[in-house]
This record gives structure tokens, sequence and C-alpha cells, in this order.
């Protein structure tokens, strides 16, 4: 059984605030739940954006994940 | 902010094609930081390397997707540029506009930010060059609640969809470019706006062969028009173009004498297939052998127009070179009706482009381009997830290597073998 | 009601897309929607579409800079105003289009147009060489190798005539895309001018742990030349940081995008390669990808004279050799490569002999070919 989008959610800002990598690919909370398709898992991601517990990091080319605060940027030194 | 001294740049004022120096000249007696974006270009020229840093967490909220930060390296030097992000709107499809709705966009980018434009980026979005972050979330309010628009795509997103002008002005276009290339936009304001994918996808429109767009080049996602019946012929018109009453290719090499047209030579010796042929004074084509390559509708237009059976022809995974070398899009779906549904859907394009998306979305390897997971996986594999029937279209010739993935369920007996009762007819 | 700061999220409109594209099309495109009959080139950069009403759409094309201001833009829209009832559209070359519907009214758009100086050169149809398309380079981008506004200048400066003209064997498309990252996509250009790099990245230690994720910057590079390392920072402590094996190094740049700390631009390092033969439609063979004929030429601004001259150089050799509609590509494959090289006088490298992915598709496997002078 898929995590509701609710656990889902948890593990995924679990992983982004305490996990060893402070900028996460979407694939990199695959693994927050097996269970969950691709699609549910960058939905619940999106999600913590908009709830403003997580930020967009972009190269111009490709985005990443980071818990509100860690990432790495001219704006957070 | 002071005006700086530019001599490397002045010289760019010099000669006939516009220049870019004394538009931003112009624009700086009203926006005064582009005297510091005219600075910290001397700087570079003087200097041959760039004065720019990566952006990186700004946006406006909630999107992954529209904004490219940007920051001078020389901040108190040129202070007018020192927050200096790309602001990316989406472009109404095929970029036509009126006079109404451009004063609007730069009379609100002459209130948030330099002043300066791309009209457009290569993808297709307008892109307004260098603004701050405090301006970011005021402009995007202005934008979306007084000019009734939207951002386009970056980073991992869907990227903003362009089409060429196809049946707007253009007696080619074998499918409506704009309304499919809009109605997309619309389906996928999400996938535009928030990351979704490993990389980036983009999606390009062409209304025939002729790729204007370059989708077959640039994009993940290229729907170009064709057609499957005959090529329209007005004979009368084959005879204006051979008695030199109408121009061939439109006019397009009136600056030469190339002598008196020829067919023969023009048109048939040219054809890649040879399926064109003159009867007396009449042209006949063996349509069955017609690859649709546009040659001859291009040199005759006014003889030779697209057959009525209309569509398209649907290629995957074009990119530039970054990583494995650039790739054009692999021909997938020979022919597609590009019809809307009663909901006003392209449910059947929807459906081709879900299938790639949740294929790549899995297996796709982060900032890998589809084409490359294509090109690592293999097109078997693909077009067994698409669930396309393999055709001899798919391929330009057949494999030369005998190295087939054959699986077991396709080989006689099975894989399971017994060793002790091979050895009993096989010693060692 | 404004934006209110203190409630960012108030009345917040999201996804709402682009304007329908239906409102800013002119009368007569509107009206002709799918029902044109054919086209002509009346003039170099003046079209007339036909419809099957008998209707006629008479467009002018002009040139402009990719960048151009809000001031350049509002004289645009007065030019439109004053005579296309307001309606215009840019093409993806970078070109302006003003549309009219009756054949009088496109000489006073002209002398309108002329009356402006040099800022809207009709042009750009036919055979002829288009707008360059281009990227930002050091006007905007953070990891350019050259310049793009200032190159395109110089060499739209000296192929002005080919811009105003129908005089070369078919259309040549020109662009320039300021480093291999390519997001100007020349890699399917008739003459592509690109910005490359030559130097490794240097590292910045005392940076890279405060500004980048190592493993991305690991994992980045697409020949594994970048490793986890420890260094010396430039106080003397132990930094977890990485190391760069240079001989493996292709100059691609993608370890700087995702780590800023380390830099690779370098003003001798970097300069232009040009790549010919690139083709995107299907008209007659197939598309083709751009081939690199000269590996390097180096920065120099403001106006790029090797760059020029060598861009020029190819396009005149091609319109004196090639035949009426052979794009560069298609005239370069039929006398050969080495009758490329032969007459247009590039000395041929080394360097253009593939040897990254893909390689050997290029490589000649045949006993035929052409006595050139490089046989000796």
């Amino acid at each position: 059984m898929a995590l509701s989008r609710e656990d889902l959610k948890a593990k995924i800002l679990e992983k982004a605030l305490t996990g060893p990598k402070a900028q996460l690919y979407v694939k990199d909370f695959y693994a927050c739940d097996p269970e969950s398709g691709p699609r549910d898992i960058k939905n619940a991601a999106n999600d913590l954006v908009k709830e403003g517990k997580m930020t967009f990091w972009s190269s111009g080319s490709t985005t990443m994940y980071a818990a509100q605060g860690r990432a790495k940027d001219e704006e957070n030194r | 902010m002071p005006k700086h001294d530019t001599p490397l740049l002045d010289e760019l004022e010099k000669g006939p094609w516009p220049s870019f120096v004394t538009d931003l000249k112009r624009q700086a007696e009203k926006k005064p930081e582009c005297f510091d974006i005219l600075g910290q270009l001397e700087l570079s020229y003087k200097d041959k390397i760039t004065h720019w840093k990566h952006g990186g967490i700004v946006g406006v909220f909630g999107y992954g997707g529209g904004i490219v930060g940007r920051y001078s390296d020389v901040p108190d030097r040129f202070p007018g540029v020192a927050h200096f992000h790309t602001v990316r709107l989406n472009q109404p499809s095929s970029m036509f506009y009126n006079s109404a709705k451009l004063r609007d966009i730069c009379n609100l980018w002459e209130k948030y930010g330099s002043g300066m434009t791309n009209m457009h980026g290569s993808t297709g979005d307008l892109v307004l060059l260098g603004t701050t972050t405090p301006n970011l979330e005021p402009l995007f309010y202005d934008l979306t609640h007084d000019l009734n628009q939207d951002l386009g795509g970056s980073g991992s997103n869907l990227r903003t969809p362009s089409c060429c002008l196809g049946r707007a002005r253009c007696e080619w276009g074998c499918f409506d470019t704009q309304d499919l290339c809009h109605t997309l936009t619309m389906h996928y304001q999400d996938e535009i706006h928030r990351p979704a994918f490993p990389y980036k996808f983009k999606f390009k429109f062409s209304g025939c062969p002729n790729d204007c767009v370059a989708a077959i080049a640039r994009s993940d996602f290229a729907v170009i028009g064709t057609w499957r019946d005959d090529i329209r012929i007005d004979q009368a018109a084959v005879k204006g173009y051979i008695s030199g009453e109408f121009a061939a290719n439109a006019g397009a090499h009136s600056g030469k004498d190339w002598g008196k047209f020829d067919i023969k030579a023009e048109v048939l010796d040219l054809c890649p297939t040879g399926c064109m042929w003159m009867e007396g004074d009449t042209l006949k084509i063996d349509n069955s052998e017609c690859t649709r390559c546009m040659h001859c509708l291009n040199v005759m237009p006014r003889a030779l127009r697209p057959g009525l059976q209309q569509g398209a022809t649907i290629c995957v995974g074009a990119k530039a070179p970054i990583l494995d070398g650039a790739q054009f899009a692999t021909m997938t779906v020979p022919f597609v009706e590009v019809k809307k549904n009663e909901d006003g859907e392209f449910a059947e394009i929807v459906e081709v482009i879900e299938k790639i998306w949740d294929w790549w979305m899995e297996v796709g390897k982060n900032r890998e381009r589809v084409g490359e997971t294509i090109q690592r996986i293999g097109l078997p594999t693909f077009l067994k997830v698409m669930e396309i029937t393999p055709a001899p279209q798919h391929i330009k010739e057949p494999r030369s290597n005998p190295y087939v993935f054959w699986q077991e369920d396709e080989v006689e007996g099975g894989w399971e073998r017994d060793v002790v009762e091979f050895r009993k007819r096989n010693a060692q | 009601m404004g934006y209110d700061p203190a409630n960012p999220m108030a009345d917040r409109i999201t996804d709402i897309g682009p304007p329908h594209y239906e409102q800013f099309f002119p009368p007569v495109v509107k009206k002709n929607y799918g029902k044109w009959l054919y086209h002509e080139i009346l003039q170099p950069g003046v079209l007339m579409h036909k419809g099957e009403s008998g209707d006629e759409c008479y467009t002018v094309r002009v040139g402009a800079a990719r960048l151009i201001s809000i001031e350049h833009i509002r004289e645009v829209c007065d030019i439109a105003d004053k005579h296309c009832d307001g309606y215009m559209r840019w093409t993806t070359r970078n070109n302006i289009e003003f549309m009219v519907d009756n054949k009088a009214k496109v000489q006073p758009l002209l002398d309108d147009l002329k009356s402006r100086g040099n800022k809207f050169p009709v042009g750009g149809t036919g055979a002829s060489v288009s707008n360059c398309v281009h990227t930002q380079g050091w006007v905007h981008c953070h990891t350019p190798a050259t310049d793009a506004s200032g190159v395109v200048k110089a060499v739209m400066d000296e192929l002005f005539d080919y811009f105003t003209s129908h005089k070369l064997p078919a259309q040549v498309r020109v662009a320039l895309a300021c480093c291999l990252n390519m997001c100007g996509a020349v890699h399917a250009s008739d003459i592509a001018i690109l910005g490359v790099h030559r130097k490794p990245p240097m590292i910045d230690h005392d940076a890279i742990t405060g500004l980048c994720e190592l493993p991305l910057a690991i994992s980045a590079c697409p020949l594994g030349a970048v490793k986890p390392a420890t260094a010396k920072n430039s106080k003397g402590e132990d930094v977890k940081s990485v190391k760069v094996n240079a001989d493996r190094c292709m100059f691609c740049g993608n370890c700087y995008t995702m780590c800023p700390a380390m830099p690779l631009a370098d003003p001798d390092g970097d300069g232009i390669a040009i790549l010919v033969g690139g083709k995107v439609s299907n008209s007659r063979s197939m598309p083709m990808f751009s081939k690199l004929v000269i590996p390097f030429l180096p920065n120099t601004p403001p106006r790029w004279p090797e760059t020029v001259a060598a861009v020029k150089n190819i396009l005149e050799t091609y319109a004196k050799d090639a035949r009426k509609y052979e794009r560069v590509g298609e005239w370069a494959a039929r006398i050969g490569w080495e009758k490329f090289f032969e007459k247009t006088g590039i000395p041929f490298t080394i360097k253009s002999i593939d040897d990254y992915r893909l390689a050997y598709d290029t490589w000649r496997t045949t006993t035929q070919f052409k006595f050139t002078s490089h046989i000796k």
C-alpha cells in the first residue's frame, strides 16, 4: 500500500531535513516510498514547497529540492 | 548610477546591423541600471571573461520555473546589476502580438526591471532580462492580475512549448500548430511551473517537414505535420513555372541569374525518391514512393500543395550535444491525426506524452534527456513501452550486429536445461 | 489593490498560462486562417501570402538584435500602430514581421522603416543569410566561453549584404551558442559559431564546501574526471573537496553548472569553434548535424575579426561553388569534406576527427575518396 499524501510528505521532509545531502533530486525521494509512483512523489515534494517547508534550487537547467534554509546559494551565504 | 566609458563597446555602434549597444545607451537614459550593464559588459570585453554568477533559489513562491537567478561578481563597481535575474514570460503561440499587449509588458518591465529583453529566448519565451529578488513577487502579482499572463518553464520542468506560425500565415500547415501548442500549454501548467522530471523536457510543433521551429533538432517531443494521401497538383500552375510566368521557389533566388527554370534539374532530379516525371507537359507523381520532403512544394508553391489527409509524425528525443552528443528526434509515431475530442483535448497526443513521461520519470537518470534514456536502454524497449508496433519506418537500416536480446519465452523450450543430461551426450 | 508584502499570498493567481494567440491575429490572418493558397517573395524581406478568398497578406520582415530594449519595442509598436492596425509578430530567428492587407500599404511601411536609421533592416527571406540566432554570452550568462550579442553584431555587419539580398544558392542559417551547453542548439545550423573552453576547472577549496554539494559536482562529469579528495584551503585546513583529472576533461563545464566553486572560464583558454553543414529541414536530404571544421579561434573583442573572416570565407566559398537549392551541408557532402577543406583553405587538423562517443560513425570506411592537397 502506498503511503498517504501526508505520510509521504513527512518522509520526504525528514529526508530533506536530516539526510546527508542538503540538495536532492526528485528521484532521491523515490526511495521514501517504493509503493508511490514518481508522479505522487513529485506532487508531494511540490506540495511541501507550496507550504514553505522546502525550497527549489535551480541551476537554470536542472531543479533540485532542499529543506527551507539548507540550499547552498548566494542568498543564503 | 553613473555612465561608464565604453570604448570597446562603442566599436559595436558602427556598421549596418542594428546595434544592441546603441539600444542599451538609449534605454539607459530612462533606466540608469543599463549604464551598469554596459559598464560590466565593457569590463568583460576587457577581461575576456564573464562577470555573472549562478542564481539558485530565487523564484516566485511555489514555482520552480520561470525565473533564473543571476548575480554580478563585481557588484561594488556595478550596483545597478548586483541582482540581475531573468524572468521568462510564456509567449503567445507563434509570437503574434498587438501593440496594446506589448506596451503593457513594456510598462511592467519599466516598473520592475532593467528595461532590457530578449525577443525571444531560444526556447521561445519572451525573456525579461535583469531584476532584483525583492521585485519578483510584485512583478508576478501585476503580471497575473493586470496582464493576465504567466511565466514559462526552466530547470527540470516541461519547458515553454513553442510552434511555427502554421495555418495563421502559411499554406503548408498540416495541423493546427497554435491550437495544439496552446491547448497543451494550458493542460500542463503544473509541469511547466514545477519540476517533475529527471531533466528538462521540450515540446515543439511544426506544421510541415520544413520544420521552422527546429522541432526535430531541439525538442524531446516533436510533432511535425505531414499528410498520407496524394500531393495536390495544379497542372496549369506547373506550366506557369515552366514558362517562367511564376518565379521558382516563390522568388527566393531573385538576386542571382541562375538561368531559365528547368523543372527536370530543379525538381524531378532533386527529388530524393525520384518519384516524379513529366508526361508531355503534365507533371506526374507516384505518391506511394513520396517521402514528403517538401522540396517540390517549396519550389512550386502555386502548383503543389500537401494532400488532404493531414496529420503529424511524432519524433522523440532530440537534444543539443551535452552530454552524450547531439541527437535528432527519432521517428516514433508515423502518423497521427491531430484532432481535439469533445472535451477540447488532444487526447491521442496526451496519451503518447504521458506514456513517455511515466517511463522516463521511472528509468531516466538525473540530468538525462529522454533521447539519452532511449539511447541507453534501446529503441526496441522504448517501442514496447510505448506499445507501438515496430515497423521498418523506425530505422534507417536493420542492425548489422546479431546480438539480439532474446527473451526466454521467445525461445523453444525456455532457458532451463540440465547440464548432467547434457554431459551424458556430450562428454567434457 | 496591488501586491501586499505583508500578505504575499492574498488573491494569488497561478497557472493561467499565456494569453490566447488568436486575439493577436491581424484581421486578414484571422479571416484566412488555414485557407492560404501560396506565397511569393516580392523582394528580399517582403512576402505576399494569397488566401483562397483572394485576400492578400503582405509581410515585411526586418532584422533585430535579440537583446532589445523596451524603448525599441515601443518604437516597433508605434510602427505597427501606424501601418498595421497595431499587429506584429516575431519569428523564431528574432526577426520582426509587420503585416498589411494591401499592396498599397507596403511602400509607405518600407519608407518609414528606412527613415529610422539602421534599426530596421528589411530582409532575411529566401536564399539569404537570415538573422543569426544566439544565446546570452557575457551580457547575462554565467558559463559562456565568449560573448554572443557582440560577435553576432560583428558577423551580421559583415554579412549584411547577404541579409538584404537573394543571391546565395539556398538559405544559410548562422547561429551562435556561447558555450558547449548549446542552449542555442547550434548543432543543426549551416554555419555555427560556438564558444569553447580549453582549460580544466580550477577548484576553489575555500568556497567549495559552502557552495556545492560535492556528489553533484562529481556526478556531473560525463567522463568521470571529477573525484572526491581532501584538500587544503587557504588557511591550511583540511577540507572535503574534489580533484580533477585534467587529461580526461572535455571542457564541457557541466561541473561548474552544478558547482560554482569550479570555474573554468579563462581569457586565453576560451574562444570560438566553427561548425558547418547542419540543417533542420527534411527538404531533399535528412536533417544533418553541424560538423567541426575550425577547432579554435581566439576571443578578440570588440569585433572578433578572425571569427568574422572565417564565417565569411565559408559562406562565400559555398556561394561560389554550390548548386542552386544546395544547403551548405549538402554541398560539402556532394563535393566531399576533403574538397571542402581544400576549397575553403581551412587547415584540416586532427581535432576534426571524432574521438568522443559514437565517433566511428564519422570515420571513413571505404576506399572512395578524392586526392586533394592533403594527400602528400
